[in-house]
């Protein structure tokens, strides 16, 4: 069973007198530990097709099977849900709570899981996420206390503290230089290769984007070329010593 | 739902980022609830103050003097006539008019003392129940009037509904000795054989020395005595301590225990005063000694001021009930309330004369009046002071509301992300309700104690009267939150109702 499957996805935006076709008629397949990179200019439609597949935007017409279930017309307070516990997001400018630690950061999706999730459990997965990032000695910092490279790890620990299925990435690399940019990456084939997690990742750049196993290009709301990748080896490509030092 | 604790560490993080703001929006909600407060506080205060002035001059209290000393006619206080004193339609039967009138004009029971008249004292006279001049002993109750009221019918008052204390008294005058370095002393005075509950019929005593006898006292008919102040003076010299000394009475020994003073400057001891010119012993030890078994009046207070007139209206349904009076007959008793013995007190006899046999009712337009007019009064005040309390309040709540709004623009990445790992409207919505709800109760808190402070102050530098209750400082509290989740709802549904696209992306 895929983990995802689009069918027909279209998605139309009324802008004034004018009807934008964001997504037309798209269909896509994604099994259970790919690493797929989607890639389009600006205006491509890529962004749209993210929030779709991160649950926080439904298509105008077609179906999404996430996990065999169509969430396509689901209400908004399930879709949250789903969010929750299936999919981690990993976001270009990290997103995390300012003047909040790095442990509360990781915490924050926990605190919306139904059934509640006592706080020292909180605690403790919050902690293991962060460990995992190699970030446990950091988990007490403040976000401006940590480089970038450790911002977002703290973000991925946060997407991962919810055990996903799918992690969602858009442009995670797009606020940080290209050494961490490369760490970053290992960091994410690292979570496919290791526990098989689906990873979706959407960029405009191709050096990021075949890191990937799996291209989609995509342009004009429409697929234009898909292809399996032979992917880069981010852990290959840089020195084992920065992964520890961040 | 999000755990409250982090709800809370959360929403102290939002506030502390907005510093300045969320002082302003506690303060401002602080002086409207310390305004709200205050205005209760000195509404309550002001109310009890009119109540205590009232119940200290009396307006609560109703006497039940034995006898009708108003002569005549059978229509003259029956109770087909609806009023406490008698109709004043002048003398039906037409004998004697005159006296009628007089009678009737001396308006205090007191006055009666004076001019002794009642249905028995006439010779001529005939009656349908034994005279007090048959009824042994009873003439030695003093004012040689119709000992008709009981202990029972004291007993029976007192389980009226809306009475407060009942005292029974036997007066009349006596004279007091006592030696005092071997010299013998005497002081013509007015005996009060009564219950120990006089006392909190009379606000206005003070007992500069001792206190007044107890329960116990009664019960046992015990020989003590409380000396008035003048008395007292004359007796065992001026501000001597004569507690614990020894006065006869009948030649028996008494025990003084207390001396009794004014608490007012308006009524001060005086010689004949009968009030501090006088003494005052258990009236079980005053039955006992004379071997009496009837009372010469019955006092009363009730709770309420406002419930006075329509008590003394009871008291005189149940006592002609109790001495079994038919229609026709007149009552065997007066039921006086303060107010009417005001009307006539310290006016030349002639003037109380006029007055109270002329305008039957008198006594509705006195103190019962003007207890209700000051509470009206009181009242228009407390509704003007709330009024702006309540303006404050609001005010305090749209400056919570205010820096709720800004806080959802400030924070709409922060919602977004919230909405993107799960949250769901209610969660954002309890998250902003609880901030504006803590801020409520912060200022709410601050403006409590504020509106303490300002009481206080109040109370301490311009002697207002000042009743800080608990309740209505939780209530205070309580308006507060009421008011934050009013004012924090509508910045809540509008976070809620972020897109989180859109949201994510804000700058």
């Amino acid at each position: 069973m895929s983990i995802i499957s689009l069918r027909n996805l279209t998605k139309t935006y009324q802008m004034g007198d004018n009807t934008v076709h964001a997504l037309r008629s798209v269909s896509l397949d994604v099994e259970q530990g790919e690493f797929v990179t989607i890639i389009g200019p600006s205006g491509s439609g890529k962004s749209t097709m993210m929030h779709i597949l991160g649950c926080l935007d439904r298509p105008t017409s077609g179906q999404f099977l996430l996990n065999g279930r169509d969430v396509s017309a689901l209400p908004r307070d399930e879709l949250a849900g789903i969010r929750n516990k299936q999919i981690g997001f990993v976001f270009q400018g990290f997103n995390l709570l300012p003047r909040t630690t790095a442990l509360e950061n990781v915490e924050v999706p926990l605190l919306y899981n139904r059934p509640a999730v006592p706080a020292a459990e909180r605690h403790k997965r919050a902690m293991a996420a962060l460990t995992s990032m190699g970030l446990g000695q950091r988990a007490h910092h403040h976000p401006s206390q940590l480089s970038g490279g450790q911002q977002q790890r703290v973000a991925i620990s946060r997407a991962l503290v919810n055990e996903p299925s799918l992690i969602l990435a858009d442009e995670p690399t797009g606020n940080l230089d290209t050494k961490t940019s490369i760490e970053v990456m290992a960091l994410l084939q690292e979570l496919r290769e290791k526990r098989t997690i689906t990873v979706v990742l959407i960029t405009h750049d191709m050096d990021v984007a075949r890191y990937g196993t799996r291209i989609v290009s995509i342009r004009d709301g429409q697929i234009v070329s898909d292809k399996a990748n032979a992917p880069m080896r981010a852990a290959e490509v840089m020195t084992p010593r920065s992964v520890v030092n961040g | 739902m999000m755990p409250l604790g982090h709800c809370l560490a959360l929403t102290l993080g939002a506030l502390k980022r907005n510093r300045l703001q969320t002082v302003l929006a506690i303060v401002g909600m602080g002086v409207g609830v310390g305004a709200l407060v205050t205005s209760v506080a000195l509404g309550r205060g002001a109310q009890q103050a009119i109540n205590d002035q009232l119940r200290a001059a009396g307006a609560n209290v109703i006497v039940v003097t034995a006898g009708n000393y108003l002569q005549g006619g059978g229509n003259v206080g029956t109770h087909e006539g609806g009023e406490l004193m008698g109709t004043p339609n002048g003398p039906k039967s037409g004998e004697d008019g005159t006296s009628h009138m007089s009678y009737r004009g001396m308006g205090a029971p007191w006055g009666g003392r004076f001019i002794k008249v009642h249905e028995e004292d006439d010779p001529f006279a005939v009656h349908d129940h034994p005279t007090a001049a048959q009824r042994l002993g009873d003439s030695m109750a003093g004012l040689g009037a119709a000992a008709t009221l009981t202990r029972k019918d004291a007993d029976a008052i007192r389980a009226m509904s809306g009475v407060q204390y009942v005292a029974s008294s036997i007066q009349e005058d006596q004279r007091l000795k006592v030696l005092v370095e071997g010299e013998e002393k005497t002081w013509f005075t007015y005996m009060r054989g009564t219950d120990d509950t006089l006392p909190m019929i009379r606000t206005g005593w003070v007992f500069p020395r001792g206190a007044f006898f107890t329960a116990d006292d009664v019960k046992a008919s015990r020989q003590v005595m409380v000396l008035g102040r003048v008395a007292a003076d004359h007796l065992f010299g001026h501000d001597a301590n004569p507690v614990g000394q020894t006065v006869l009475l009948w030649n028996q020994k008494f025990t003084v225990v207390g001396v009794l003073g004014s608490r007012s400057w308006a009524a001060q001891p005086t010689p004949g005063d009968h009030e501090f010119d006088a003494f005052y012993i258990p009236i079980t030890t005053v039955q006992k000694l004379l071997d009496l078994g009837k009372l010469n009046t019955i006092t009363l207070t009730t709770y309420s001021v406002g419930d006075t007139t329509q008590i003394a209206r009871e008291v005189v349904d149940l006592l002609r009930q109790r001495h079994k009076i038919n229609a026709r007959m007149p009552d065997d008793f007066t039921v006086r309330t303060e107010a009417q013995l005001a009307i006539g007190h310290g006016l030349p006899p002639d003037v109380a004369r006029v007055l109270a046999g002329n305008m039957a009712g008198m006594d509705q337009i006195t103190i019962g009046r003007i207890a209700d007019s000051l509470k009206r009064a009181n009242n228009t005040m407390l509704t003007l002071l709330a009024g702006v309390a309540t303006v404050s309040l609001l005010v305090g709540g749209i400056g919570i509301m205010n820096i709720l709004l800004l806080s959802v623009t400030e924070r709409t990445r922060e919602i977004g992300l919230r909405v993107a790992v799960g949250a769901q409207r209610s969660d954002v919505i309890m998250q902003f309700v609880g901030e504006a709800v803590l801020l409520s109760v912060v200022g709410g808190l601050l403006g409590t104690a504020v509106g303490a402070l300002a009481s206080g102050s109040l109370e301490k530098l311009f002697k207002y009267s000042i009743d800080i209750s608990i309740a209505s400082s939780l209530a205070a509290i309580a308006v507060a939150a009421v008011l934050g989740i009013i004012f924090g709802v509508y910045p809540a549904r509008r976070a809620a109702g972020l897109d989180p696209i859109e949201a994510l992306h804000h700058e």
